[in-house]
């Protein structure tokens, strides 16, 4: 997972452009992104988009690892409460993100480095919202450091 | 060697009665360690082996961790304290032990911090009842969680960044039973090998995640680890998250289903766009 991110800090460039890693449910959120897609609607190149079965499918583990690994931000988004594909999917994801958001606080993690969000395959104008909330929350609060592993910046900063 | 307390009497007489009898394949529970001070889990399979089980306060393991691989013994009488019997509930609830083929001696926890001394189920009742503990008010997790968050970080990246991976919290834990654990799959790598922080916080984060809903707070993986990282502190931020959230103690209701893997419509979801 991850192998072939890129390990150069976001910061290289000067301004601070927020690496995020989305995992969109592929019946509700991957289609809401794209009919944002196709509706032509703006919003920060800032995503990179898994596309998973359901949020269900969401291992805590996946949105620590991401951040482990250089991510800026992690957004998950499934569908609505009460429209699973799967039924009950994202009942059973919100107790395990309910126990990762706390946990996460309990740790010293700011809030806003994961954020979980329901966005419908027909809220093409609210997953870009979304999108854009994230990144100007993550951007405020800088690059990840906390969770990142120190050894991938230091190779990076090797590599020049 | 100190004399036998009167459970300890009770406990060698009937151990020793199951095992002439042939009701159960054997007795698990604790003996002496070679060292003073320790105790060690103990599965008395002859009737001579009943006279070195031993019940203290020095008896750290949950011995329900040492059911599911037991389980190909036949029949199996066990020793359950407080913890140890919140921990059997849990097993049988995943599936990982048959209740029909334990025999559930129950005893008072001699260790008076237990937040729960006296068993949950049991099959027979050995000693006197331990006085029921004040309800748990997690005064420790609340004053640490008053810190500012970049203390909180600090304080636990240091704690977390003396881990040396051999893994002891989790051979201890009842509830720690896969076949390969995450930290050992190689095909991916879940987690890098090396006790470096990041990794040790990933892994120590995770598994107290895979707790949630499940760790009874026996504190074994606390006792067992060899530098003394305060695992507990962990451990019982993650129950107060699941008792606040799902109102759920974990092993304490045989009926109820894991709350990880139950749901209500109405969970709070506050933290959700």
């Amino acid at each position: 997972m991850m192998a072939d991110t890129n390990p150069v800090p976001s910061t290289v460039s000067g301004d601070f452009e927020p690496r995020i890693v989305a995992f969109l449910c592929n019946w509700c959120s991957y289609a809401g992104a794209d009919l944002a897609g196709i509706s032509r609607i703006q919003y920060p190149p800032s995503i990179r988009v898994v596309r998973v079965p359901c949020s269900g499918r969401v291992d805590p583990f996946y949105i620590l690892k991401a951040l482990q690994q250089g991510a800026d931000g992690v957004l998950v988004s499934g569908c609505h409460p009460g429209d699973c594909h799967y039924l009950t999917g994202n009942y059973v994801a919100r107790r395990r993100f309910a126990v990762l958001h706390d946990l996460l606080g309990f740790f010293g993690i700011e809030p806003g480095r994961v954020s979980f969000s329901w966005v419908s395959a027909a809220e093409g104008e609210r997953f870009a919202e979304v999108v854009r909330e994230v990144t100007e929350r993550v951007r405020a609060l800088g690059p990840s450091n906390r969770l990142a592993d120190a050894r991938l910046t230091e190779k990076a900063e090797r590599a020049g | 060697m100190p004399r036998p307390t009167a459970v300890e009497q009770q406990l060698r007489a009937r151990a020793r009665e199951l095992l002439e009898k042939r009701e159960v394949a054997g007795v698990l529970g604790f003996r002496a360690g070679t060292l003073p001070g320790t105790c060690v889990p103990f599965l008395a399979t002859e009737p001579g082996d009943a006279d070195r089980l031993v019940l203290n306060r020095d008896c750290a393991a949950n011995l329900a961790a040492w059911l599911p691989r037991l389980r190909h013994r036949g029949r199996i009488a066990v020793v359950a304290r407080g913890p140890d019997s919140r921990s059997i509930v849990n097993l049988v609830k995943e599936n990982q032990v048959e209740r029909d083929r334990l025999h559930i001696i129950g005893v008072a926890d001699p260790d008076d911090t237990q937040p729960v001394r006296n068993p949950v189920v049991f099959d027979e009742f050995l000693g006197e009842r331990a006085p029921d503990s004040p309800p748990d008010d997690y005064a420790d997790i609340r004053e640490f969680e008053a810190l500012p968050p970049a203390e909180r970080w600090q304080a636990l990246l240091d704690e977390l960044s003396r881990c040396i991976r051999c893994y002891a919290c989790r051979q201890v834990c009842p509830n720690c039973y896969c076949p390969t654990c995450f930290v050992d799959a190689s095909r991916p790598a879940w987690v890098g090998r090396t006790p470096d922080p990041s990794d040790n916080v990933l892994f120590h984060m995770v598994r107290a995640i895979h707790m949630a809903g499940r760790c009874v707070e026996c504190g074994a993986c606390a006792k067992a680890c060899p530098i003394g990282i305060p695992l507990m502190i962990i451990n019982r931020k993650v129950s107060l998250i699941v008792r606040d959230r799902f109102g759920s103690v974990p092993g304490t209701d045989p009926d109820a289903p894991l709350p990880l893997t139950a749901f209500d419509s109405e969970d709070r979801e506050e933290f959700i766009r």
